[in-house]
């Protein structure tokens, strides 16, 4: 079977309209994506982890290069893949129940299901209790769950999210990655996740992708061979998988935040 | 509206809020006010033709109301007030929304936008009168047109400032660009609505004032042009008092709650 997400020579330069000179963002990527697989991908400030998802997502136009989604080019949005945004993106003027079943409002489903698919995902992530708050009415964490709840209802066939994690304090962060772990098993969506934090690439990730400093090259790929059920906290603490893959990452990307810091 | 739960809880919070030392330095001020009014007013050699005593005002109200002119004067400044600046919203809030959703028809209107903002009411007024005399439909058009900008150029604004991720969120979750303006241009437009509506209906109330007066239309602005004709000193300071505490009590108890209530429910604002 062909893999789920295929990326082939993709290559980006942003123009500069004022200097007329362009940023070179990402240089010759090519990856696949199993179905049902989680991958991270870390890599260096600047050095294009945005503009790839914003090119998979289909809201940043490319040209050199092909990606595919179930063997499909991707040329624009879609709900096929869903985008948790690192400011999460959940509309203010919609109540949490709201916000969750927007990508099911949007496509017309009838209100029964609706109704039952939205309350699943609130008891999913959490936040029972919450359906009817608006967003300046919850926690940090609690908005980055909605978002989450919020991209999973739509039911995409990939789901993108860019360092969704970054802007909750580290308690919270802990949680929601156990959390999402949890949702990887029960859902088994083909997940593709940024990070800076080398730690949860390593905790979330299947494989991790390793990107150079700018222009962005696929570096390295690192393979983590733990079963989901065993990535809890407490144990990858001392799990000898799990601490060599994380100092693996962690070496590889510190050599190239010291070629981008003596640029 | 006016007799919603909400305004009746802020009646109540705004007395409280006056009950105590506010209510006291209110008090004071507005009896300050009055007494210095009073004095100047009784050390002036002709009171009655330059600043009559409060209690000159009040016995010329008095006898206003009696005779049932007061009323009917409030009633025509009001009703034109309501009628313009309805129609201006009813135009306005629209043109706003495509001139912000769409760069082109933006690009198309905008400077012409410019140009007639910077033409007041006041300055239209004599084409105006040109066309349709010194009649209703006059301070109609002046209404409308002065109150047709603000809301325009706020809304405009309101649509441009709505963060880009909230608009690329919808798209990824399937939506067309009917339902991002449907769910996310229109209510993420809504705060500046309110605003815009409430400076508007502000410029317009001025409008109302200033074309009774070049019109020569009964209402409050006639009511206190007409009364410096005959000296009636006294009528025109009833004339001003009347137009600023209307202005007081209709931002107060409509305005400014429909304004609050848009934003303070999504949280737009930190309170
Ligand atoms: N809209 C844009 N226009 C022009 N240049 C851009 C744009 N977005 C990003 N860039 C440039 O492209 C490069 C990659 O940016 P990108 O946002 O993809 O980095 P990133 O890996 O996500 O960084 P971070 O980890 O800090 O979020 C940067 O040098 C940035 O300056
Ligand atoms: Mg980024």
């Amino acid at each position: 079977m062909p893999a789920k997400l295929v990326i082939q020579d993709l290559t980006h330069h942003y123009p500069d309209e004022y200097t007329g000179e362009s940023v070179h963002a990402l240089e010759k990527i090519n990856l696949k994506v199993e179905e049902g697989e989680l991958v991270t991908v870390v890599g260096p400030s600047g050095c294009g982890k945005s503009t790839l998802l914003n090119i998979l997502a289909g809201l940043l136009p490319y040209r050199e290069g092909l990606v595919t989604v179930d063997g499909v080019k991707i040329e624009g949005p879609g709900s096929d893949r869903g985008v948790v945004f690192q400011e999460h993106a959940i509309l203010p003027w919609r109540s949490v129940s709201k916000n969750i079943g927007h990508g099911l409002e949007l496509r017309g489903a009838p209100v029964e299901e609706r109704k039952q698919k939205v309350a699943a995902f609130i008891k999913l992530v959490g936040l029972e209790g919450f359906e009817d708050k608006y967003p300046h009415e919850l926690s940090g964490g609690m908005k980055q769950r909605c978002a989450v709840a919020r991209t999973l209802c739509a039911d995409p066939v990939v789901m993108l999210m860019d360092e969704p994690f970054a802007a909750v304090d580290a308690q919270t962060r802990i949680t929601l990655q156990e959390e999402l772990n949890r949702i990887a098993i029960a859902t088994k969506k083909t997940i593709i996740f940024i990070t800076h934090a080398v730690d949860e690439a390593a905790f979330l990730g299947d494989r991790c992708f390793v990107f150079s400093a700018r222009p962005g090259r696929l570096k390295a790929i690192v393979d983590i061979n733990i079963a989901r059920e065993k990535r809890i906290w407490s144990e990858m603490n001392v799990d000898k998988e799990f601490l060599s893959s994380r100092d693996e990452i962690l070496r590889l990307v510190r050599e190239e935040v010291n070629v981008a810091i003596e640029e | 509206m006016l007799l919603s739960r909400n305004n009746l809880n802020r009646f109540l919070a705004f007395w409280r809020h006056f009950s105590g030392a506010n209510a006291i330095h209110l008090v004071l001020v507005i009896f300050g006010i009055l007494l210095v009014w009073t004095l100047i007013s009784h050390a002036l050699e002709n009171p009655d033709r330059y600043l009559p005593s409060p209690i000159a005002v009040a016995l010329s109200s008095f006898d206003m109301v009696y005779e049932g002119l007061l009323p009917s004067y409030f009633g025509d400044t009001i009703g034109r007030l309501i009628v313009g600046s309805i129609f201006g919203l009813a135009l306005g809030i629209p043109f706003g929304l495509i001139l912000g959703i769409n760069r082109t028809v933006a690009d198309m209107f905008y400077p012409m936008m410019n140009f007639f903002q910077s033409i007041s009411g006041i300055a239209i007024f004599p084409i105006v009168v040109v066309w349709f005399g010194n009649s209703d439909k006059t301070i109609f058009i002046v209404i409308l047109y002065t109150s047709f900008f603000p809301i325009a150029f706020t809304v405009l604004s309101g649509v441009r400032e709505i963060p880009m991720k909230y608009i690329h969120a919808v798209r990824t979750l399937g939506g067309s660009r009917f339902q991002i303006i449907r769910d996310v241009l229109l209510p993420g437009s809504l705060p500046h609505i309110a605003t815009g509506s409430r400076l508007s209906i502000g410029f317009a109330w001025r409008a109302v004032i200033a074309g009774e007066m070049l019109a020569g239309r009964e209402g409050l602005g006639w009511m206190i042009f007409t009364a410096q004709d005959v000296d009636r000193t006294s009528e025109v300071i009833l004339g001003m008092l009347l137009i600023g505490l209307s202005w007081i009590i209709l931002d107060h108890y409509l305005l400014r709650p429909f304004e609050a209530d848009t934003i303070e429910r999504w949280g737009l604002v930190q309170r």
